[in-house]
């Protein structure tokens, strides 16, 4: 079959509308339109705030890291647990994510739109027309929300949708369910390794099951969290994280030397607020992570002593360490703690205590291995074997070095009847983008049109249609 | 040579048309985008990378000619859905103008359904197109579930005291919204009941009755059973309708619920359960493949044993050495049998005790009885022996049966008995009467040792025991003459040299002795002991005797061989 050739529709049961497929994460936001293979827009769902000649101004999408404007404070609409605090946020960081890249300014008819003419004297008017129009007027909309979402949020968002963006079709499906089509499957147990969250989802069918739903806040920034913990004890020196901005030029030094930076500095009313400098040191936290960062690859913990007698943290000694250089150029090799960061999600006793941290130390039953079990236990005997056949992991900090492995070896020692399979993309998109790209498969499907909530329904039977209609 | 050779190995045709192809000469074709001049000089061998261009091949021209087919964006309504949604796809603008151009190639669709084409072919003179259906709206499917029921119906039919009839309305509700799907219903039945309708109980009902899959389940099915046979009497349904009824009015929620806490268990076994399990497992299959092992073995065997005797040449277990080697073999398949232990408690029959019995084909479970009856002898074969019936003396010649008076314990071959025939007591006699039989031609060892052929040598071998010791009575007597002829002749001489007469006489006396001599040996069947006078005429009468008396007893040796063939 030649590959330039894309399938016919009738072999995958495809049928486009140009829906868009909305799927707004507590770290990022994704946006595109259905029937394609990752998002066209991502955005990060942190948006700026900050005063300019008096007026409250907003920065949305990927200009929040870029400059630091005076007295600039991070914040985030979505709350730690996943579900949306601030909706009035959430519409416009929303909005922006596909009004950016994806629908922004109708295209008009090209022998009208100005591009073919040389007089500019009709484009003005023109945009002005088409400004008044609702942004989504013309695109179905799929959007995405945790298994945990309460009915109030859900309403809330068909209220947004179609009011204030007008959409002739709506529907809401939950990001495990989505990621577990992304992967190709109906019926799945999905480990979902987040930025805010970690959840357990059991699928059945498509639906989700409500009682297996599981989730606890041991995500990417909870691991950012033991970092932080780990820096604070490092041996020669505490490492402090001094984001870009703040370096001015910088000299190489030895590994283990202080650094040799020139700093910037900003005046108390210039600088801008801690929660930006926190944003990013976040990003250099996840540059570490995707770098440094491993876990430990079983099959026995980290703390317990390896089959040969040695205590497994001596076999990780014995492993040749990363070098990491952070922005003002310190740069260390970690050897053993590169895998402590990470532990405590399989272990809440290997948790590294430290009292500054936002977050409280994790109790057992919040580690993949307890919450995968408390899900199977909230499903019925008979699925429990087919869903450990078919463990789907997805979200990008599932993308840590080992973490698959280890997830299989510690089902395996729960479960050590059944046969555990745990599916996981090697393509780093497919992970990342593993609910977005289900949902893009489920809203280009022909027999997928018949669900969507349309406009009209929406007007019969107001927002509580959506608790009916998407189940 | 060393091509020759391996083609002859890997089984390859001989050389024959390959070679003169070889040596064309491979005429490269220059690739575009280099000179000829500079193609030239790079000789035979083209370099290992391109060095020419990769060029975008273009469409072929003649596609250029080919109108583009249009697209439009279309609205569509979807017939599976009730609110008359209108959304937008691309699809192939149809053209009425002009027929179509004929491209069997099936364009790079993305929203145009395969299913749509033939029908805008068909109808082509139709200018406007009417309304076609979406094709995916045939997907839209629902199972079938029973009527729902009416108030009347569920006061007739429905009541429990369990379930009231609001909580009865919600899991049908339920039902029907999640097609039937146990685990998604169970999963999702949060029935709260509500307060208002009942103010007073409110304190008796729990706040929350949780309800098992099996306890809906239960419930549901009783509902669609008595729904079913309300509609039609269990007497008038279809064979899969009552089938159907038959099955939902048999379900146990107690037994279901047991075997889901026995799926619990074996979902929740610890490590060590499960490897010995796995162990366990193991050695079942070790046991069962033994078996089968056993029973193809035990199979084999039945099908030696129900093989017919052999009726082939013997002659090799003719002899005595024969016979020990087929013995010996016979041991050591017997050994070799123990030694693998697969019928380890010695259930082998010795083949000679087997073969009769077991000859006709009976089942394995016969042999031991067969057996103990051999073993127990006269008392339990005479019961077989009434039942047989009794043989014509004909018939029993014809079998080979046998009456004996008595039998000596112990296996005794006929040969052996007739060779013991043979042993005289001393070893002058059986040297005689080897000569004897050997003079018959017949052989010391019977060829074929038949009952009747036994019978016969034992009467020839009397005979001639009879005939030697007649010719040892003659032979004496005959002694006892000469030595009284020699006296007369001693005392005739004597009394002739005293009358002065001598010689002449000798040559009438020998016509005399040769006559006697014939007239012996016709009466004996024997040998070359005839009586000797002289050295030169003993020798010559030995030869005569010998020819005479082989003659002479021809037909006897010619009528035992006639019986021995037979």
């Amino acid at each position: 079959m030649n590959p330039s050739n894309p399938p016919q529709a009738a072999e995958y049961g495809g049928d486009e509308v140009s829906a868009i497929v909305l799927d707004p994460g507590y770290s990022t936001t994704r946006a595109g339109f259905a029937g394609e293979d990752a998002p066209k827009s991502l955005i990060p769902t942190y948006y700026g705030k900050y005063n300019a000649d008096g007026q409250e101004k907003l920065v949305f999408g990927d200009d929040v890291f870029v400059t630091p404007r005076p007295g600039l404070s991070i914040h985030n609409p979505i709350g730690k647990d996943g579900i949306v605090e601030d909706w009035d946020m959430a519409e416009k960081v929303w909005e922006h994510s596909f009004m950016s890249r994806l629908t922004g300014t109708k295209a008009g008819n090209p022998f009208q739109n100005g591009l073919n003419d040389v007089s500019a004297d009709e484009l003005p008017t023109e945009m002005e027309v088409e400004s008044d129009e609702k942004p989504l007027s013309d695109s179905p909309l799929l959007m995405t929300e945790p298994g945990w979402n309460p009915a109030k949020a859900r309403e809330k968002t068909i209220e947004i949708a179609m009011e204030k963006w007008d959409t002739p079709a709506f529907y809401l499906a939950r990001t495990g369910v989505l990621a577990a089509f992304a992967a190709g499957k109906a019926s799945a147990l999905v480990i979902d390794i987040g930025a805010s969250n970690i959840s357990v989802t059991p699928i059945h069918d498509g639906m989700i099951l409500k009682r297996g739903v599981q989730h606890s806040p041991l995500g990417g920034d909870y691991i950012s969290s033991q970092i932080k913990a780990i820096f604070k004890a490092n041996s020669p020196q505490p490492i402090t994280i001094t984001p870009h901005y703040l370096i001015s030029s910088k000299s190489a030094v030895e590994a283990g030397q202080p650094p040799q930076a020139k700093y910037k500095t900003f005046a108390t009313d210039k600088a801008p607020d801690a929660s930006y400098r926190a944003l990013l040191e976040e990003r250099t936290l996840s540059e570490f992570k995707e770098c440094v960062v491993q876990v430990w690859p079983g099959p026995t913990r980290l703390s317990a002593p390896s089959p040969t007698g040695v205590s497994n943290e001596d076999m990780a000694r014995t492993t040749p360490g990363r070098p990491f250089e952070f922005p003002d150029g310190y740069n260390q090799v970690f050897g053993v703690d590169r895998f402590r960061a990470v532990e405590s999600l399989f272990d809440a006793k290997a948790a590294i205590p430290d009292p500054d941290s936002s977050f409280p130390p994790p109790t057992p039953a919040q580690t993949i291995p307890e919450l995968v079990k408390a899900s199977l236990a909230g499903v019925d005997v008979d699925l429990r074997p087919h869903l450990l056949a078919n463990v789907v992991v997805t979200g990008g900090s599932s993308l840590l070095y080992g973490f698959t492995d280890r997830l299989n070896h510690e089902l395996m020692q729960i479960f050590p009847g059944p046969r555990v399979r745990v599916t996981a993309s090697g393509n780093t998109y497919e992970r990342r983008f593993g609910s977005w790209i289900g949902g893009s498969i489920l809203a280009s499907l022909g027999t997928f049109h018949q669900m969507w909530i349309s406009k009209k329904e929406y007007e019969e039977h107001g927002p509580n249609i959506v608790e009916k209609r998407c189940k | 040579m060393a091509a020759a050779d391996v083609r002859d190995m890997l089984d390859l045709p001989a050389e024959g048309q390959a070679r003169p192809h070889k040596k064309q000469k491979v005429v490269e074709k220059r690739p575009e985008g280099i000179t000829r001049e500079l193609y030239a000089l790079l000789g035979e061998r083209a370099p290992p990378i391109a060095i020419n261009e990769n060029k975008y091949k273009g469409r072929p021209k003649w596609m250029n000619k080919l109108r583009v087919r249009p697209w439009s964006m279309a609205p569509f309504t979807n017939n599976a859905r009730s609110d008359g949604l209108v959304l937008n796809h691309w699809q192939r603008k149809h053209e009425s103008a002009r027929p179509p151009v004929p491209a069997p190639e099936p364009a790079p669709a993305e929203s145009q359904m395969e299913v749509d084409k033939p029908k805008e072919e068909e109808k082509e003179d139709v200018p406007k197109l009417p309304e076609q259906e979406y094709a995916f709206a045939k997907y839209n499917v629902k199972p079938r579930l029973p009527r729902r029921y009416t108030d009347d119906e569920y006061t007739r039919h429905l009541t429990s005291d369990d379930w009231s009839r609001e909580e009865t309305d919600y899991l049908v509700d339920l039902v029907t919204d999640f097609d039937i799907r146990w685990v998604l219903i169970a999963d999702r039945y949060d029935y709260q009941p509500r307060m208002d309708t009942k103010p007073d109980s409110n304190a008796l009902v729990p706040a929350k009755h949780h309800r098992t899959m099996e306890q809906l389940k239960a419930r549901y099915y009783n509902i669609a059973a008595t729904m079913l046979s309300i509609e039609h009497p269990p007497s008038e349904m279809s064979s899969a309708e009552f089938e159907l009824h038959e099955k939902m009015l048999k379900f146990d929620p107690d037994r279901e619920r047991d075997r889901k806490e026995l799926a619990a268990l074996q979902l929740n076994r610890t490590a060590d359960e499960v490897r010995e399990e796995a162990m366990l497992l193991e050695e079942l299959k070790r046991i069962t493949s033994n078996e089968q092992n056993f029973i193809t073995e035990r199979r084999e065997l039945y099908s030696r044993l129900e093989v017919p005797i052999s009726v082939g040449n013997t002659t090799m277990y003719q002899s005595s050495a024969g016979l020990s080697q087929l013995l010996q073999t016979l041991l050591q398949a017997d050994k070799s049998k123990k030694r693998r232990s697969i019928l380890g408690d010695g259930a082998i029959p010795s083949p000679a005790g087997q073969t009769p019995s077991t000859a006709g084909g009976l089942g394995r479970a016969e042999t031991p009885v067969t057996q103990a009856a051999n073993k127990k002898g006269s008392i339990t074969s005479k019961e077989p022996n009434q039942m047989v019936r009794t043989l014509t003396s004909a018939e029993e010649a014809r079998y080979g049966v046998q009456h004996h008076e008595r039998v000596s314990a112990g296996v005794q071959f006929r040969s052996d008995r007739a060779q013991r025939l043979t042993q005289a007591k001393s070893n002058v006699q059986t040297q005689k009467l080897a000569n004897a039989l050997s003079e018959l031609e017949i052989p010391v060892r019977l060829f074929m040792p038949t009952e009747r052929v036994c019978k016969d040598f034992e009467k020839l071998i009397q005979s001639v025991n009879m005939l030697l010791d007649a010719r040892k009575v003659s032979e004496k007597v005959e002694s006892e003459i000469r030595v009284l002829e020699a006296a007369k002749m001693e005392r005739e001489r004597k009394s002739r040299e005293a009358a002065g007469i001598s010689g002449p006489s000798a040559d009438p006396e020998h016509p005399h002795v040769k006559k006697e001599t014939e007239d012996g040996d016709t009466g004996l069947l024997g040998h070359s002991t005839a009586p000797q006078t002289t050295q030169g005429n003993g020798v010559q009468q030995g030869d005569g005797n010998h020819k005479r008396s082989a003659s002479v007893l021809s037909g006897v040796s010619d009528k035992s061989n006639k019986r021995q063939r037979r």
